[in-house]
């Protein structure tokens, strides 16, 4: 039904999540550094999505496209615990520089 | 004379007793203040050692040449494939035979007179029961060593008495001579028990397995097998790996009895009180290796070679040491290189193959030294000096130490008829009744030969410089006076033994004690009498020469500009043998220490701290990975991420290609 082709819809996924972890890699800032975990996660999202649409008939395309929707579930729940540290750091630090919350290392 | 026999049996009485003595003293003796801090525990102890000990011996008179072995075997192994066919025994006894009925008799009687005389001597000594302790550990070592019924024994009781001698010659521990001379005498008898265990070791491989009974293996290196000699004497052999083993025993022999070259210590030694020079650097530890060579000899038996050795060593020590006495202002040293050349002449005897002569001789000195050195003593304790040239005149307030000095001195001078006149001369008369068929003996016997003026010159100038005269030369010491009893008892017992013990060969059953199974002095022929006559000629020529030089309290100044100066200068340096000694030590010795120091510093513990630091490097690199920062980790995790897929998408399809094949 969707024709694009797989060469092409890989190569997007592979790319979304290339800048995912360049962001990861190189923000400092704690809300940036959540903005590309949530791309880095789009990718992985959008190959379940479009595996399953790739592959329809089987048992398998439902549950990658259900597997799809919980797991933009998690993406929001997980912003909202990591914005909650966000806040959370901010009151003790002053700051957000995920550099200078080093206070967990042995 | 049964009961005396039966007393073989309880012979290690005789050590337990000075072992218990130890244990007391050493234990209870700050305790003991009323007892003069435990000294008359030991000497009443060292008493019953004695009495035992006496009566022992005389039981071996009454039956001469009785061998009685006590033995208990301490461990066996049973034979195992391709070890000891009659498997291996260690074994601890008392072996009682005419050679050790003699020691026993020189060590407890000599033994418990110098202990009664320390009561008086060591009177204001501090550490009373450490003295009292280690010189009844002394005792107790002396008399198991005597006993000891083997090889092994003896060794053991051999090093009791070489750390008793170190720890009694460092007696004064606080001041360093005396430490330094502790560690000397330790240090220097230590290189000739090394040679005696090296010694033991080859007589092992000879006899392990042959000799009677399986050999030594099972037998745990014994001396007497029952009531006889283990090995029949002549089966020393001629072979090399004797001759060798003989050599080290008589390295060992050298080195406790302070034979030329390892003599070195034996003057030094007299750092300790008196009374332990007289105990154990006179009378008896130093005998000990007269007693080894004689042991061998009649237990296991030396080659020529090894005889010609031990002749040599014997007759040049004796010449040697005796020229060192004559310049020396030290009264103890002075005997002290007399105690070196008479040991001498007994090594001399026994290499000649006259062991029991040499023991004889040993027999008569340890009475006549042991007297010179309580006298000496006596007169160290008057004065507080040892220096002769500051001495003179002490005859007439200590007329009875005068008296025992002058005995002892005849007797070692070799004047009849005192003791030390029958042993030297039996000595010279036996080896030069085997000059005939070993000529290569004629320069050890002429060296020893004239010892014997040598001997005469120096004592009685220590004689007459202590003695002679009006008053001291140093007015400081002008109130000196007579120890109390328990100094004076032991002189008149020791000075009665000095005139008469010579005279003891006419009791049949001493006679017997000395005869048995060894070679016997030719008596009474004319050229033993020539020999007698020429030595006693001499022996009175030294006393007249001394008499000449020092008596009526005269002093010889050598001429400044003498030719004899150098010579004097080379003898008060001891041949600068102390000085080339000390030279090896701390040049040659000191830089193999150095070198093994280095290696071990920097190659062993180098190589360890480098790895200590390449690993602590590591670490130290590797801790800063841990950073903290949420970021690192994820490319941590991102590196180990790439790995895994390259690992995944490369590698494993390319071993596959390669090795997976099947």
């Amino acid at each position: 039904m969707i024709a694009l082709p797989p060469i092409g819809f890989v190569g997007l996924s592979g790319a979304l999540l290339a800048v995912g972890i360049f962001g990861i890699l190189t923000r400092r800032n704690f809300v940036l550094l959540l903005i590309s975990i949530e791309v880095a996660m789009n990718a992985a999202i959008l190959d379940f999505v479009y595996f399953a649409a790739y592959a329809p008939g089987t048992a398998n395309g439902l549950s990658g496209q259900s597997i799809a929707v919980v797991l933009v579930g998690f993406a929001a729940t997980e912003v909202a615990v990591g914005l909650a540290i966000v806040l959370a750091l901010y009151r003790v630090k002053g700051t957000i520089n995920v550099a200078e919350a080093t206070d967990l290392k042995l | 004379m049964t009961i005396l026999t039966g007393l073989f049996g309880v012979a290690f009485l005789v050590p337990l007793l000075s072992v218990a003595a130890f244990a007391i003293v050493g234990l209870a003796g700050g305790r003991l203040a009323r007892l003069e801090w435990g000294g008359w525990v030991a000497v009443a102890l060292a008493g019953a050692a004695m009495v035992l000990g006496v009566l022992i011996g005389v039981g071996e008179m009454l039956s001469p040449g009785k061998y009685t072995d006590v033995r208990y075997t301490w461990f066996h192994l049973a034979p195992a494939p391709g070890a000891f066919p009659n498997g291996f025994s260690l074994v601890v006894g008392t072996l009682v035979d005419p050679l050790s009925a003699l020691m026993l008799i020189v060590v407890t009687v000599v033994g418990f007179l110098v202990m009664l005389y320390s009561i008086g001597y060591m009177h204001q000594d501090r550490g009373l029961p450490r003295y009292y302790a280690e010189l009844s550990l002394f005792l107790a070592s002396m008399t198991g060593l005597v006993l000891a019924d083997n090889l092994l024994e003896f060794f053991l009781f051999w090093e009791l008495v070489g750390v008793c001698s170190y720890f009694l010659i460092g007696f004064y521990y606080e001041k360093p001579s005396a430490a330094s001379a502790a560690k000397e005498a330790f240090l220097v008898t230590r290189v000739g028990d090394v040679m005696f265990l090296l010694g033991v070791f080859l007589f092992f491989a000879h006899y392990a397995t042959t000799g009677p009974a399986g050999g030594w293996a099972a037998n745990g290196f014994v001396f007497a097998n029952g009531t006889a000699p283990y090995l029949p004497v002549a089966s020393a052999g001629h072979s090399t790996l004797l001759t060798v083993a003989g050599l080290m025993i008589l390295g060992g022999a050298a080195g406790k009895s302070a034979q030329f070259p390892l003599h070195v210590w034996l003057p030094d030694a007299m750092e300790g009180p008196t009374t332990v020079s007289a105990l154990i650097h006179a009378a008896t530890m130093v005998a000990a290796g007269v007693y080894l060579l004689a042991v061998t000899s009649v237990f296991l038996g030396f080659t020529p070679i090894d005889q010609l050795a031990i002749v040599a060593v014997g007759g040049f020590t004796a010449f040697f040491a005796a020229t060192m006495a004559v310049v020396h202002p030290d009264i103890k040293r002075v005997i002290a290189y007399s105690t070196i050349s008479q040991l001498g002449y007994m090594v001399l005897a026994v290499g000649a193959g006259f062991t029991m002569v040499g023991l004889y001789h040993l027999f008569t000195h340890a009475f006549f030294k042991a007297l010179l050195f309580l006298a000496a003593g006596s007169v160290i304790h008057a004065v507080g000096t040892q220096n002769l040239f500051k001495m003179g005149g002490l005859r007439k307030p200590m007329r009875l130490t005068a008296a025992a000095f002058a005995i002892g001195g005849l007797s070692l001078a070799g004047i009849p008829p005192f003791a030390g006149f029958w042993s030297k001369d039996d000595i010279l008369a036996s080896v030069y009744s085997t000059l005939g068929s070993h000529p290569e003996y004629w320069p050890f016997f002429l060296l020893a030969f004239a010892a014997v003026f040598l001997t005469a010159y120096y004592i009685f100038r220590a004689w007459f410089l202590a003695f002679s005269g009006e008053h001291p030369r140093d007015p400081a010491i002008a109130h000196a006076h007579e120890g109390p009893w328990v100094m004076q008892v032991p002189l008149v017992v020791l000075s009665a033994f000095a005139v008469a013990a010579g005279l003891f060969v006419y009791i049949p059953g001493f006679a017997g004690l000395l005869v048995h199974g060894t070679n016997i002095p030719p008596h009474l022929s004319v050229t033993d009498l020539a020999l007698s006559g020429a030595s006693v000629g001499l022996g009175a020529l030294g006393i007249l020469l001394a008499w000449q030089l020092w008596g009526n309290g005269r002093v010889y100044v050598l001429a400044a500009d003498s030719s004899l100066q150098s010579i004097r200068s080379v003898l008060l340096n001891r041949y600068y043998m102390k000085i080339a000694y000390d030279w090896v030590g701390s040049r040659a010795v000191y830089s193999v220490a150095r070198a093994a120091d280095f290696v071990d510093r920097y190659v062993i513990d180098g190589t360890i701290r480098g790895f200590e630091r390449a690993f602590a490097g590591a670490s130290d690199r590797l801790r800063r990975v841990q950073s903290g920062v949420v970021s690192d980790y994820a490319a941590y995790f991102v590196g180990g991420m790439i790995v895994v897929f390259a690992l995944l998408l490369i590698v494993a399809p390319y071993l596959l290609a390669r090795f997976g094949g099947g």
